[in-house]
């Protein structure tokens, strides 16, 4: 056993005194990750990994200048409309797309302004449920699904008209629905000579954010290839059969033919690996690299191995495994903030019957369903949490604090707003003046739920407990992880007295954080129970909805701030952190940069090896 | 003391590995009794819930404060000692539970024959045809987390090996002469099974259940790995190595680095499966040197 | 035999059905929104996700019966319906992952038999001698490691520090032959078709990818064969048979390997029918940290996910395995013991 020792660390030795010279695979960038695609048609991804692939393969009309999230530069469009060149007109309603001549796309097809007006009417049409087409629907008709303005604008329901299997319950829909296309949908996107003009239903600020490169719903495809697939075939009658198809049951689900400077050549599921080639014919700057593989692998330790090795070039990195890629031989770290926080918010009427509220009254036992409906409950919580040490010493300092649900680097956030600090004596204080001083009498028990695999926010949990309890002995928090399926459910039926959820921009704009959590109709806004509901609707949604439609960015800014306020004063979530990222790679990597909205964590455009 | 009796002990101690069993095992009980002395607990928590000692989830080396060192921002000196009560605890309520539940379907099947056996049988077949991590994890989101819930899941994927066994001991015993001659006499079906054909059929079952004792421990940190084991920051062997997972390749160019997360949860486990396995060993080699298993 | 064979087979369909009734039951013990987790799949899903409307999209909220009725139809047609985890059809996740689970079985189970079936005897020669206790105690050491740690060790040593046997299935050069149309798949499995095609430097490389988890799955189960191999032996070596080989002043060895050993391996066949099975079954952990695309790591990942159709197709394959497997053992067991007769 000891010769073993000896050898094995003769080994470690050796090996440690050797570094790699040479570049492995010179002309393949090989990008380790954790999870695969879920699918490559631009309507139905929503998720990091097929928004990675899809930017690759297709091309918008504009991109994000360099490391910029406010600033544009023409790609498929030849310039990026603006006031000031006249693109963007009748007070922001709208916009004019020159479009690029000569563009081909991978199977030789010409780019026409007929396929970008062909492409966005079909993802507008095709509205999956559970994908992101809600942001164009909502940018130019002001409504969250197409099911919901047929609705509104028909009169009657989606389900009474069209069948789970896309056919008509009576023949005398079929006009309506036609008609509705070439009423509402066909005029909002017109061709006008070489030019693509949309038509807004009232000015909507984060237009061009929802347009730009890496934001793969708004990838331009081809409408000749799509409609000999069999996607939407363009025309008004029988659209409808094509809506709310399974992702699977999508034509293009592990396709991709775009004019991007990627062509796909290969999905391989069982694997979970994409592989892609230059595009020799793109009509841009050729990217540097003739090969590109994203490759899920989910075991962190193997990926490890794999950078270590250089076998691979850059590996997805949670932050808490920084200590291990920090100084191996041969590999840098490289650090970008992406746009996105992590909060807890409170149900301020919880589900009756929920499991997690103890005995359900307050009497030492448990919590009633509207214990964080009391202001001084959830301000209490606020001056409870130590942001300072979780950020120090759980993000090893990667994160930052923001004032509400705003990140930094959006329009709207503010260093000067009002803060919460950690201040157990003001803790103290709230909770003495909670229900009447009851809580303090008499004591509280709940459980906080978090979904396993998450350690940050299990930490956080856990942090909030231990100072929360050390506040009185008879304060009781169970920190219980569940899977997922389990957290999703209780989420659903708002059995969870507060939970803690982040959320990554969709475009870098406030609106999509403060209609999310704040708005009674966002995602997060319904989940606040009907308390924080009637609280929102009196408060809050008239603010939200009028900093949208505001194109002046100085009055946005104010409105912004003033509904970062009411949060403070109403304590309505306590944000935890915004973290900083770390993108460990090999230092041969040249050419990286790092942009705040990709939604992969490469520029393969501009990287290449070199040592 | 008679000299089978004597025989029997004579056996088991001049066995080197019997020795070293027991003694493992004798090892483990006290550490389990006097978990409460040896890393106390903090006052008014569960003393299974390994208590939180750093917030930054980098794992510490051994120190005076923390001997076996902290993993996953816990001491992992307090879980492996803690560890241990979840060890006996699984072992023996799962063992006991799936025995028992085998030994009842079994013996059914084997002595009634025909048309019990073949359904029991069948469903025993079922049973196995579906793969235990997969049906655990199936089972334990549907009953929720906590230690009672994995345990449940445990055992009911874990009785179709005593019912097997038993059913094909029975098989053979059943036509032997003692029991043709109470079945003769008219001695009630239930009283022949326990009062005849259990006692002559049991061993081979005791001892495999000795065995799976340890093995179950095994099964716990499986279950850890795919993360529906025991909940979060409980005193579990299985759950200490699983905080290692992420850590065993090392980091900054020493591969050894947190050589600790793994050591020493893994010894306990190592040790602990070992003593039953040479215990279990040395019972059937003391009672019946014939038995396979 | 004859006859039993054909019972036991006409069993199949019924065992098959209750397998798929059982599982079912299990995940409709679930509620919706549950199993609504294998489309939304981490809370970044929830985005944009009109949560009741999918679970009525999904037919979540159908009565159970109706949803087996769906599943079963499906099946009749040939249709095991669509892995949300594989990202394809069941049938095709099954299919394509198989011949890697199943490579991995074969060159496992030389290994794991070799040395489990020698060291047992070995250890039975030596009965409570030094060596005997030695060898047992290593091989439960290697049992009762979780075959996690196990693997982790053995990537370390023999790829980050050693650089010999990387993780994966192939190289990427490899790959790159293997997925070009010069090369024909008969197998499926790259070892084997290598050889077939001609290319050893394929076979090479595919085989340096097997030796990780290969060892890993050796040192973890060869422990059990040794056991019965071992407990046979001594009970075969205190036979008349062989007191009456010795009495005649038969050489040791040949005593051993000629009249013991032989007669010793009948349980060690069963047993070893079992552990093939096992293999066949994938080895969820090896697979997971070796990154080999198998069975064992698909279907873990559906359970994980709770992916209904991955889950019951994934179930009926292993029972299916599972079933003919025993029955081969069975047949096989009659065949190399005279005294077994099927009934």
């Amino acid at each position: 056993m000891k010769r073993y020792g000896v050898f094995l660390l003769a080994i470690l030795v050796l090996v440690g005194g050797v570094v790699f010279a040479e570049v492995k695979n010179p002309d393949t960038y090989i990008y380790l990750s954790i999870s695969e695609p879920d699918t490559l048609d631009p309507h139905y991804a929503y998720d990091t990994a097929s928004g990675e692939a899809i930017g690759m393969v297709y091309d918008n009309l504009i991109a994000y200048k360099g490391e910029s999230v406010t600033e544009f530069v023409p790609r498929l469009s030849l310039e990026v409309p603006s006031l000031e060149n006249g693109l963007i007109k009748d007070d922001g309603k709208t916009y004019v797309f020159p479009l690029r001549e000569g563009v081909k796309f991978h199977n030789g097809n010409d780019l026409t302004p007929e396929d970008v007006e062909y492409t966005l009417e079909r993802g507008i049409l095709t509205d999956p449920y559970a994908g992101p087409m809600w942001m164009i629907i909502e940018a130019l008709f002001d409504y969250q699904t197409i099911e919901d303005m047929v609705e509104d604008k028909l009169q009657v329901a989606w389900s009474d008209m069209v069948n789970e299997d896309g056919t008509l319950k009576s023949e005398e829909y079929a006009s309506k629905l036609a008609d509705f296309y070439n009423q509402y949908i066909d005029p909002a996107i017109e061709v006008e000579g070489q030019n693509v003009v949309f038509h807004l239903v009232r000015p909507f600020a984060p237009f061009l954010s929802i347009l730009s490169q890496n934001a793969s719903w708004s990838a331009i495809m081809d409408k000749e290839t799509c409609v000999s697939l069999g996607l939407w075939d363009g025309e008004p009658d029988g659209w409808w059969k094509y809506h709310g198809l399974k992702k699977e049951e999508s034509p293009i689900y592990e396709q991709a033919i775009g004019t991007g400077p990627f062509q796909l050549v290969e999905w391989d599921r069982t694997q979970q690996k994409l592989t892609l080639t230059r595009n020799d014919n793109y009509w841009g700057e050729q990217p540097k690299i003739a090969k590109a593989i994203i490759w899920g692998i989910d075991e962190w330790s193997t990926r490890r191995a794999m950078l270590e090795a250089g076998d691979a070039d850059q590996i997805y990195t949670p932050l808490q495994y920084l200590e291990q890629v920090k100084g191996i031989p041969g590999v840098k770290i490289e650090e970008g903030a992406r746009i996105t926080i992590t909060a807890l918010h409170f149900n301020w009427t919880v589900e009756k019957g929920s499991k997690y509220l103890g005995s359900g009254q307050l009497d030492g036992e448990g919590i009633p369903p509207d214990f964080f409906s009391d202001v001084h409950i959830r301000r209490a919580f606020s001056y409870a949490f130590d942001y300072d040490t979780f950020i120090e010493q759980v993000l090893q300092g990667y994160g930052f604090r923001v004032p509400s649900v705003i990140p930094k680097g959006l329009l709207g956030f503010s260093e000067n707003l009002p803060m919460y600090d950690f201040d157990l004596e003001k803790a103290k204080e709230e909770f003495q003046q909670a229900w009447n001083g009851e809580v303090w009498e008499k004591g509280f028990k709940l459980t906080l739920l978090y979904n396993t695999g998450n350690e940050a926010r299990q930490t956080a949990c856990e942090m909030l407990k231990e100072h929360i309890e050390s506040l009185n002995p008879k304060f009781k928090i169970e920190v219980q992880g569940v899977q997922w399926p389990t957290y999703l459910d209780a989420y659903r039926q708002g059995q969870l007295p507060a939970f803690i959820i982040g959320w990554l921009a969709d475009y870098p704009d406030p609106h999509n954080f403060v209609f999310t959590y704040f708005h009674s109709k966002g995602v997060y806004g319904t989940t606040q129970g009907q308390a924080f509901l009637d609280f929102a609707r009196e408060n809050l949604d008239s603010l939200v909805e009028e900093a949208i439609a505001e194109t002046d960015n100085e009055a946005r800014q104010k409105i912004y701030e003033e509904i970062q306020t009411i949060a403070y004063e109403n304590a309505l979530g306590i944000t935890f952190y915004q973290p900083r990222e770390i993108y460990p790679m090999r230092d041969w990597v040249k050419g990286w940069m790092f942009n705040p909205m990709r939604s992969g964590e490469v520029n393969w455009e501009g990287v290449y090896k070199e040592e | 003391m008679n000299r089978e009796t004597r025989r029997i002990f004579r056996r088991l101690w001049s066995n080197a590995s019997a020795i070293l069993g027991f003694a493992l095992l004798i090892f483990f009980v006290v550490v389990a009794v006097f978990a409460p002395f040896i890393a106390p607990p903090p006052s008014g928590r569960d003393p299974y819930i390994m208590p939180i000692v750093t917030w930054s989830s980098n794992p510490l080396p051994p120190s005076p404060e923390h001997p076996f060192g902290v993993a996953g921002k816990r001491d992992i000196f307090y879980g492996v000692v803690w560890g241990t009560r979840t060890a006996f605890r699984v072992g023996i309520i799962v063992t006991l539970i799936s025995t028992a539940l085998g030994l009842l379907i079994g013996s059914v099947a084997g002595y009634f024959g025909r048309l019990w056996d073949e359904v029991l049988m069948r469903i025993t077949d079922i049973f196995m045809a579906i793969p235990f991590l997969v049906a655990a994890m199936v089972l334990t989101t549907i009953l929720g987390t906590g230690l009672d819930k994995v345990m449940i899941a445990m055992t009911a994927f874990s009785w179709m090996g005593p019912a097997r066994l038993i059913r094909g001991n029975i098989l053979q015993v059943k036509e032997e002469q003692f029991v043709l001659a109470a079945k003769a006499l008219g001695v009630r079906d239930f009283s022949i099974i326990l009062r005849h054909i259990l006692p002559n059929t049991i061993f081979p079952v005791l001892i495999q259940a000795s065995m799976r004792m340890g093995s179950l421990v095994i099964t716990a940190a499986a279950l850890s790995f795919l993360g529906v084991g025991a909940p979060q920051g409980y005193a579990d062997w299985g759950a200490l190595l699983n905080y290692a997972r992420n850590w065993m390749l090392g980091g900054q160019g020493e591969a050894l680095k947190y050589w600790y997360m793994t050591v020493f949860p893994g010894l306990a486990m190592v040790l602990f499966v070992l003593a039953w396995n040479l215990v279990g060993d040395t019972l059937r080699d003391a009672f019946d040197p014939r038995l396979r298993l | 035999m004859t006859f039993y064979i054909i019972r036991r087979l006409l069993l199949l369909p019924l065992t098959l059905l209750g397998i798929s009734i059982l599982v079912f039951l299990m995940i409709g013990l679930l509620s919706p929104y549950q199993r609504l987790a294998t489309f939304i799949n981490s809370p970044e899903r929830l985005k944009g996700a009109d949560i009741d409307k999918l679970v009525e999209f999904y037919g979540l909220n159908d009565p159970l019966p109706l949803q087996y009725g769906r599943w079963l139809k499906n099946i009749f047609q040939g249709n095991l319906g669509w892995s949300y985890v594989g990202k394809e059809p069941v049938y095709d996740a099954l299919v394509e992952r198989f011949p890697y689970t199943l490579e991995l079985a074969l060159f496992s189970i030389f290994p794991i038999l070799f040395l489990g079936i020698n060291l047992g005897v070995i250890s039975a020669v030596n009965h409570n001698r030094p060596l005997d206790h030695g060898l047992r105690i290593f091989s439960v050491v290697g049992w009762s490691f979780p075959d996690f740690v196990f693997g982790l060790f053995i990537l370390m040593i023999f790829y980050s520090v050693l650089g010999w046997f990387p993780p994966g299935n192939l190289s990427l050069w490899a790959e790159e032959v293997v997925k070009s149309s010069a090369f024909r798949s008969f197998t499926g499995m790259t070892t084997i078709d290598a050889l077939l095609n001609g290319r050893l430097d394929i076979f090479w490389d595919a085989f340096l990818h097997l030796i990780g988890p290969v060892l890993t799955l050796t040192y973890v189960q060869f422990a059990f064969i040794l056991r019965i191999t071992r407990s046979s032996m001594l009970e075969v070596l205190q036979k008349d048979y062989v007191r009456t080989a010795r009495a005649k002043g038969l050489d040791e060895r040949v005593v051993i390997n000629k009249h013991a050993r032989r007669n010793a391996l009948i349980p060690v066949a069963t047993v070893s029918g079992q552990t093939i099975i096992g293999l066949l079954a994938g080895a969820v952990i090896v697979e997971t940290i070796f990154n080999r695309t198998g069975i064992g790591s698909f279907m873990s990942l559906a359970a994980q996910q709770l992916d209904y159709a991955s889950i019951m197709g994934g179930t009926l394959f292993f029972g299916l395995i599972l079933v003919l497997g025993n029955l081969i053992v069975d047949i096989s067991y009659a065949f190399i013991d005279p005294r077994v007769r099927l009934e």
